[in-house]
């Protein structure tokens, strides 16, 4: 593939340079089952044929042969009698043409893709998103249900006029999606003499509120490390890698940030990472990492109900990456979306949510869960399960955390596999400007925590329907 | 599959190419409904089959279909799918004989403008040329003049077709302000500013460059073949007084149109709503999330604004505490789906309905989604092939979105008869005749 400037050759450039993902087609490796099913009787076809050679005549081919598919299904050597699924997308026309004899059914082998949380609507989606960088676009209006639970059931706020915080849908190239990781203090102190006194903030940004999580165990392809290293090269963001991977790993791990749990060989961080997290609490790590990487920032990954992140706070912890698990649940069952309302009103009730970076993961799965996660309360989200399904991941039976869970990923090819990486970010990036272009934003820094720019399922039915009979809220 | 009686004297094969097709899917659409199941993959949970099978029952024959199927709710699990009214003991209904007036008035300001009055409460919501077919177009108005209504250009030019059907088409004046010229703006009995619509709320029109023929170009003054889409949103609106300035604008070019304001649902859908009305708005038209048949990022319409039936309530309680509920005209569209939608949303608040998809679904829409794919839709809808649009004759089209009308005017006067209301203006804002399912 061709060598683009990274952000960070940009930012060394001294040159001011418009962020851009590079993106280029990625199609699928593997030939996922089709979307639909295609059948065609075949005696019916051969009928049909018959009367209309017998109708049009044989000088009228080309009527005879105009088939009602726009899409190639049946423009095979031999047309109907081995309809190409691949190409169909369910226009129904064959079948409302020729009901007797032409069948489309949805492919129960592509709904079953996913597991019961990454059902096949969000695997779709990303395989499509991967595979093209771009923003899936489609006509005829909404097709699913009526809010629902989680995610679905929050809208996010747009502005009917200008607003003096926007320039329009064609400002939005110049809509910031950075975001910094770090701490800054909540007020500037000085000392009798005026100089500055308190500690100064420590942030570095990144270009975009999405990172990477560490693969999970049961994913062994050394190319998986390689290519979410060099995505996040490429984007400027950084991948959580396990401190064993990064053996494999040439200039590209300075976009990783190690995942430190004790034991680990510490000599293998052999660069100084710009963040390093720590899996779980552990007071001598934390002190050691402090001691032997003074310039990083050292984060602290645990659950989300972790009812001691104030007590990490004292203990010195600035960055937290806060976990539910793949399917959106915290220890307790709540789901993500309360608990990142939750952990972020812990920080601000003790007036602390300044001076602290909050990153996320877990059922963060669509494109529209980043912006919905920044309202609810997060800095940036850290994407997992996603990213291995842009890879054309299968799911063995239900996938829950890094631990337990199979995933399948078919023979990786590391350039391949950053490309699908960068595209899907691509994609969920404009997706992300889409919604802050529509809010009248100029920042994603200022969505974090509006949650004046949401509506919930809940408290909207309430005021609508409220004193209609049988509605009990 | 359709009976060959295709005369083929003098045709070229274009010509029967064309009609082979439209007889064989006329077929498939009278074929589907009147058998025991409907397509295996048809359907979604706002249109589940047996809804678009009901639909096309209505648009051929006028009438709400006595086959069982469901043409009332979809399978949506909220908003209209989870409301029903309360009607009252057959013993109470309104005799059969007597006519419920179905008709709402679009000006009611008193300000010396047009005063129009539709004979149903529904009118064809924007669809533009470009993002549908001329015959559509051309179907869509005709269905207007025969039901006494209107539809809307959308953002996309007048094509010349459609000046003769002047007195029923509204003249949409949009961001990209695509085909808006003096003339335009002189045809018309009403003009509507359309800030946001709700299939992208917050976000500009798209026309895809496969669809920007040279003569949607040409009516779009625009370049063939380049993607168009409308800046978001109007850049010279910063405040109601803005917005003030646009109508009076209007309101000079046309001393005599109606201006309605086509707003999206955000939050403070109420305020905007009021701030409309005090800059001069006749009607205004919310268009909830949900709903739409153009081409919109997925991310915009499942998640940016709230569904029209939050929407409702809200803007007619906050014009109604403003005093000035009974001045202006509140259509609603957005996922209004059939006859029962209407009434339910004129019951949480709206004077009347904008239809779209419905539309579209009458004349043969399967909602498959793919209108954006390759030559545009497959049944001759949102395309500008030159080929694929001639598969929707104008005529059949026009005859079909009328049935659905009627259809749907029998209905509501049957839902009013059991209600015991005479008009359908009685049943604004009467929340307590509705119940919640659950
Ligand atoms: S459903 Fe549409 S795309 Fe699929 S085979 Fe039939 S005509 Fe082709
Ligand atoms: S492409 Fe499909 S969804 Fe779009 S108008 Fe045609 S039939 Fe309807």
């Amino acid at each position: 593939m061709d060598h683009h400037a990274t952000t960070e050759e940009h930012a060394k450039s001294g040159v001011y340079h418009r962020y851009h993902i590079h993106t280029v087609e990625a199609p699928d490796r593997e030939r996922w089952p089709s979307r639909f099913n295609v059948h065609v009787r075949k005696a019916g076809l051969a009928k049909l044929l018959i009367k209309e050679v017998f109708h049009y005549g044989p000088q009228n081919k080309d009527v005879i042969l105009s088939r009602p598919c726009v899409y190639g299904v049946f423009g095979g050597p031999v047309g109907g009698f081995a309809p190409r699924e691949e190409k169909c997308v369910g226009c129904l026309r064959c079948t409302t043409e020729f009901p007797d004899f032409v069948r489309i059914e949805h492919n129960p082998a592509r709904r079953a893709l996913g597991d019961s949380y990454f059902a096949f609507g969000y695997v779709d989606a990303i395989s499509y998103e991967a595979a093209s960088g771009l923003i899936p676009v489609k006509g005829a209006g909404y097709r699913g249900g009526f809010g629902g639970e989680g995610w679905d059931g929050m809208w996010t706020d747009m502005s009917e006029i200008v607003r003096p915080t926007r320039d329009g849908i064609h400002g939005r190239e110049f809509i910031s999606t950075v975001v910094d990781i770090g701490y800054t203090p909540n007020f500037l102190e000085f000392d009798e003499r005026g100089r500055s006194a308190g500690s100064p903030p420590r942030t570095f940004s990144i270009p975009l509120p999405m990172l990477f999580d560490a693969p999970p165990a049961s994913v062994r392809d050394a190319a998986l490390p390689r290519a979410l290293a060099s995505a996040a090269t490429e984007l400027g963001n950084l991948a959580f890698l396990p401190v064993a991977a990064l053996a494999g790993l040439g200039e590209e791990k300075l976009a990783v940030a190690p995942l430190v749990a004790p034991g680990d060989d510490l000599a293998a961080i052999d660069y100084q990472p710009r963040l390093i997290a720590m899996d779980g609490w552990d007071a001598k790590l934390h002190q050691e990492l402090s001691d032997k990487f003074p310039h990083a920032l050292i984060a602290l990954r645990t659950a989300f109900d972790d009812p001691d992140l104030l007590a990490y706070f004292t203990a010195g912890v600035r960055v937290f990456h806060l976990t539910a698990n793949y399917h959106g649940r915290g220890e307790q069952g709540d789901f993500v979306l309360d608990l990142i309302r939750a952990a972020h009103k812990r920080f601000v009730d003790e007036g602390i949510r300044q001076e602290v970076t909050l990153l996320g993961s877990g059922g963060i799965i669509a494109a529209e869960h980043v912006p919905k996660a920044i309202i609810c309360g997060l800095d940036a989200v850290v994407l997992d399960t996603p990213l291995l399904v842009a890879l054309q991941a299968n799911f063995n039976d239900e996938c829950l955390d890094r631990s337990t869970s199979e995933f399948q990923l078919p023979r990786l090819d590391a350039a391949w596999g950053a490309q699908r990486l960068q595209n899907l970010m691509a994609s969920w990036r404009d997706q992300l400007l889409e919604i802050l272009g529509a809010m009248g934003l100029r920042e994603v820094r200022r969505l974090r925590g509006e949650m004046g720019r949401a509506m919930f399922m809940k408290t909207l039915e309430a005021d609508a329907f409220a004193g209609i009979e049988g509605y009990h809220g | 599959m359709a009976e060959l009686h295709i005369d083929l004297s003098g045709k070229s094969a274009e010509e029967l190419i064309v009609e082979k097709h439209v007889a064989n899917l006329h077929a498939g659409f009278a074929h589907w409904p009147r058998q025991d199941d409907g397509p295996p993959a048809l359907g979604d949970a706002r249109w589940p089959a047996e809804l678009i099978l009901a639909t096309w029952l209505m648009a051929e024959d006028g009438r709400p279909p006595g086959t069982g199927l469901n043409y009332k709710t979809g399978a949506s699990g909220g908003g209209f799918d989870k409301l029903d009214f309360n009607f009252l003991p057959e013993a109470d209904w309104l005799p059969d004989m007597l006519e419920p007036d179905l008709s709402i008035k679009l000006n009611k300001r008193g300000d010396g403008r047009r005063e129009i009055e539709i004979p149903i409460p529904i009118y064809g919501g924007g669809m533009s040329y470009g993002s549908v077919s001329e015959q559509v177009m051309r179907a869509r108005a005709t269905a207007a003049k025969n039901s006494g209504t209107f539809t809307s250009t959308g953002e996309g030019g007048y094509p010349a077709s459609l000046v003769p059907l002047k007195d029923h088409i509204i003249t949409q004046v949009a961001t990209g302000m695509f085909g808006v010229r003096e003339e335009t703006i002189k045809y018309a009995p009403i003009v509507e500013f359309k800030y946001a619509q709700g299939a992208k709320p917050g976000l500009g029109g798209h026309l895809l460059g496969d669809k920007a023929t040279s003569t949607v170009a040409a009516i779009r003054e625009s370049v063939p073949w380049v993607s168009l889409f409308s800046p978001f949103p109007f850049h010279s609106v910063y405040s109601v007084e803005d917005h003030r300035k646009h109508v009076d604008w209007i309101r000079t070019v046309n001393t005599a149109a109606l201006v309605s304001v086509k707003v999206s649902t955000p939050t403070d859908v109420d305020m905007v709503a009021v701030g409309s009305y005090f800059a001069g708005a006749h009607i205004v038209h919310l268009d909830g999330s949900y709903g739409g048949t153009g081409a919109a990022p997925e991310i915009a319409k499942k998640n940016i604004a709230m569904p029209i039936e939050f929407a409702i309530p809200k803007v007619h309680r906050y014009l109604e505490g403003e005093e000035v509920r009974d001045e202006v005209t509140v259509m609603a569209s957005g996922g209004v789906r059939t006859a029962y939608d209407i009434a339910k949303a004129i019951a949480l608040g709206a004077d009347g309905c904008v239809l779209g998809t419905a539309e579209l679904i009458a004349i043969g829409c399967t909602r498959c989604s793919n209108c954006e794919r390759g030559r545009g839709c497959p049944f001759g809808l949102t395309t500008t092939d030159p080929l694929l649009s001639q598969l929707m004759p104008t005529e059949w089209g026009a005859e079909r979105i009328t049935n659905l009308y009627a259809a749907y005017a029998f209905q509501l006067k049957d839902i009013l008869r059991k209600l015991g209301l005479k008009s359908i203006r009685e049943l604004r804002g009467r929340r307590d005749l509705l119940r919640y399912t659950d």
